[in-house]
């Protein structure tokens, strides 16, 4: 075994300089033709235009591509356009696209698609679940075959991380009109331009992708790339151990540290977008005294959280962002300070502490132990808070759909992942005073912040933009805290030794264009 | 034949009764479907949209009776989270689940069989010691626990079968092992008990005073006699199998109905969890009337 494994890996090593420039090689030799991923959930469908999944988004981003897109390092990269500018007006954006790109049906990637397309996501009457990331945009306009203006209603800051956002992906006119509703439904009813293409899929089975050879870039390297999903964590894990599935996410805490300690397999940890946190319901007394909520964020010990619980996959809050989120300001780690949080609770005129309830759902990783733990560190100066734990369905409910004073909640679990990894997706939804924020399901307002957001958003010049970031953060961290801020998440992976070329991105998916599996 | 169409005619009032509770039951629970589909990043436009299409503002009763006369017609509705046909999801799954149960019945009654008679007869007191000692043992593991243990065994260390999936027979072993042990276990310890009661029998020492041979002593009078309750228990175990292939199917990351209404209740995706419980259903009782067609045939006392 472990011979085999030496033997391999050089192989490997011995191969890898020439893999970089080598043209696609998975098929037979050195490596396997293919690649079998596995993560807890199928994808719901793979309508780019209409998932807010990570499940369905780890499919759509290897089928389907955007104008321009991220890299590694989060930083903005040409795609399906080869350059693109925005005029002085700050409204006005010019792609010009890549030419001779066809979609997988064999339909030409042209501007007439690219205005499609945003037509498509924008139509008021299909309201597909990504339309409000879009709304910003006023018109599409086919200046040639290879030259599109994207108008938006106003200067709009993050106008980039929105288009290199999946959501923003072109999918194929030919087959959307041909399947309306049905699209991305079933294999026959995907098509995109990205280096791999649906052959089939399985419901709750398997997601089979196959290179696609007329791809205009670098080529897949593994000829197939099957997602299968398993929905038990523990079975998931054993799989990999037993070799039946190359790469997994979503691994409990305890399984993290044993499976670093294997020779067979390997574990990254990539920093990721996706942070977890408790929200105060601010309609609710006593958090609608800042006094309140800072003697709470001073009383929750984050070190030892970390360290106890979830150290595996996350380290502490720096911010109201990650920190590879475009707009984060480092503003350190808040303090455990019991004292001070005391001393605050009596200012507030809560010299006794009072009582509460927290709400958690173990859907979120350590949901209940952290609620827990929050609690404990509570009860430390002098809140009493009690602990209620939902599934979550039963969560989601009391957060959409409800008005403020419906909801019983007081604090509750939320974990925050910008999909644009950018500050303006992470913050203005979120914090925005209602009503026209949409997702601040603790009613925070605060009209220093809401100014200061609104100014950001139209913010095109890159310093000043990160000043007012900077401004808005320290509101909503420190000084009006929005929410009990613990930890920004690291996104894990682990796989086969065997495997290498895998890009893990802090958007929470995995990139195999570059994947390979030794034999 | 009259007992058939007697078990087949149960079938009405049942689905009636079950469509109701079920009904009731995904609308009392608390947790809003279009919220759920809609995502955590979406606006209140896109929910209310969702609620509209899915025709969730309608009055209770109004979506109960536009639920039934569909159902009655073979429209199950489409899924909240997919978009997709019910009928054409289950239709997609239950070969899975059905395959699986199957397995799992099949191997509950013959291993349970086996082993309760070779425990009931034999003349050494060990034989009948272990067996009892290993199906309380299999009575006693809980599936979830069980599943993963033969996993860690035969794919992990042994590297025997393979791990999660289908596509080769070799997949279900463990699968079907996980999901029939607890029944085998069952009908073991049930089939010892009333062959033992039966053997001491005055029509059986009758027989073996007439000299009958041991074999066809066990086989003809005695066995068939004790295997009463046994088919009554078989038909009652059917009901916990296809509850337990939800486990199982989770587990070994098997695409069948079980799993695939899992997912429905956390997503609150109500026509499909109606409709799975409802083609559940409808498998339950109809092999329900089919055992009692077996017990029949094996009792003349039923059959009248």
């Amino acid at each position: 075994m472990d011979r085999r494994l030496t033997t391999g890996l050089a192989a490997l090593l011995a191969l890898l300089p020439l893999a970089c420039s080598a043209p696609p090689s998975g098929d037979g030799g050195e490596f396997r033709d293919q690649l079998i991923f596995s993560a807890p959930a199928d994808a719901t469908t793979l309508d780019p235009h209409n998932t807010t999944d990570t499940e369905s988004d780890q499919v759509t981003m290897m089928v389907f591509e955007t104008l321009i897109g991220f890299d590694d390092q989060m930083q903005i990269v040409p795609r399906l356009a080869e350059q693109w500018s925005v005029a002085e007006d700050g409204v006005t954006w010019t792609f010009r696209l890549r030419r001779g790109i066809t979609f997988h049906d064999g339909a030409p990637f042209d501007a007439e698609a690219v205005r499609a397309n945003f037509a498509r996501v924008l139509d008021p009457v299909a309201r597909h679940k990504r339309l409000p990331l879009f709304s910003m945009i006023d018109r599409v306009d086919v200046v040639d075959a290879h030259t599109v203006k994207i108008v938006t209603r106003f200067p709009f800051g993050a106008f980039e991380p929105t288009m290199a956002h999946v959501s923003a992906a072109i999918v194929s006119p030919t087959v959307a009109a041909r399947a309306g509703m049905d699209f991305g439904k079933t294999a026959e009813a995907t098509s995109g331009t990205g280096p791999y293409r649906v052959v089939s899929w399985k419901k709750d089975q398997e997601i089979v992708l196959e290179r696609f050879d007329g791809y205009w870039g670098e080529k897949g390297r593994t000829r197939r790339i099957i997602y299968r999903p398993i929905p038990e964590a523990a079975a998931r894990v054993l799989a990999l151990e037993a070799g039946d599935v190359d790469v997994i996410s979503r691994i409990p805490s305890n399984d993290i540290t044993r499976l670093e300690t294997l020779p067979s397999i390997r574990v990254s940890k990539t920093p990721s977008v996706g942070a977890q946190q408790f929200r105060f319901n601010l309609t609710k007394k006593p958090f609608t005294d800042r006094r309140v909520r800072q003697a709470i964020s001073y009383a929750i010990n984050r070190r030892a959280i970390v360290d106890n619980l979830v150290g595996a996959f996350a380290r502490p809050a720096t911010g109201a962002l990650t920190s590879i989120m475009r707009g984060y300001a480092n503003l350190g780690e808040i303090p455990y300070d019991p004292e001070r949080a005391r001393r605050l609770l009596a200012e507030a005129g809560y010299p006794n502490g009072f009582k509460t309830r927290i709400a958690t759902t173990p859907r979120y990783p350590m949901g209940v132990e952290l609620a827990e733990a929050v609690a404990a560190d509570l009860r430390n100066v002098g809140i009493d808070a009690a602990i209620d734990v939902y599934d979550w369905g039963t969560m989601v409910g009391f957060w959409q759909g409800l008005p403020p004073e419906k909801n019983p909640q007081e604090i509750f679990i939320m974990g925050a992942g910008a999909s644009t990894a950018d500050a303006d997706w992470g913050l203005r939804p979120i914090f925005q005073t209602a009503p026209t924020n949409e997702n601040n399901y603790g009613y925070y307002s605060n009209a220093e912040f809401d100014r200061v957001i609104e100014a950001a958003m139209r913010e095109t010049d890159a310093d000043r933009r990160q000043a007012l970031y900077r401004r808005a953060q320290e509101i909503v961290y420190l000084e009006d805290p929005g929410a009990i801020w613990l930890y920004e998440n690291l996104y894990i992976v682990a796989s086969r030794a065997a495997v290498s070329g895998l890009r893990a991105s802090p958007l929470g998916v995995v990139t195999f264009q570059r994947a390979v599996v030794s034999r | 034949m009259r007992l058939v169409a007697r078990g087949l005619a149960r079938l009405v009032p049942v689905l009636a009764a079950i469509s109701v509770i079920v009904f009731l039951i995904v609308h009392a629970i608390p947790g809003d479907p279009a919220v759920i589909a809609a995502g955590l990043e979406a606006s209140p436009d896109t929910v209310a949209r969702i609620r509209q299409e899915l025709g969730l503002d309608r009055p209770l009763h109004v979506q109960f009776v536009s639920f039934v006369t569909r159902a009655v017609q073979g429209d199950l509705g489409v899924s909240i989270r997919t978009g997709v046909p019910v009928a054409r999801e289950i239709a997609e799954r239950l070969p899975h689940t059905a395959a699986l149960a199957f397995g799992g019945v099949l191997l509950a009654v013959v291993l349970g069989l086996s082993a309760g008679t070779w425990a009931a007869v034999t003349r050494r007191r060990w034989v009948d010691r272990a067996v009892m000692a290993v199906t309380l043992v299999a009575v006693s593991t809980p599936s979830y626990w069980l599943a993963l243990m033969l996993m860690l065994v035969f794919s992990l260390h042994l590297a025997l079968l393979p791990s999660i999936g289908v596509g080769t027979p070799a997949h279900y072993v463990l699968p079907v092992t996980a999901l029939g042990l607890q029944s085998a276990g069952l009908i073991a310890r049930m089939t010892r008990a009333s062959l033992l009661d039966t053997l001491d029998q005055e029509y059986v020492r009758a027989a073996r005073a007439r000299g009958a041979s041991r074999a066809r002593l066990i086989a003809r009078h005695a066995l068939r006699n004790a295997l009463l309750p046994v088919t009554s228990l078989v038909g009652l175990r059917i009901g916990g199998l296809l509850a337990g292939t939800v486990l199982v199917e989770s587990v070994f990351a098997i695409p069948g109905v079980g799993r695939m209404m899992v997912d429905a209740v956390i997503a609150r995706d109500f026509p499909m969890v109606q409709g799975g419980v409802l083609v559940v259903a409808t498998l339950y009782v109809v092999v329900n009337a089919l055992t009692d067609v077996a017990s029949a045939l094996a009792d003349p006392r039923v059959r009248a």
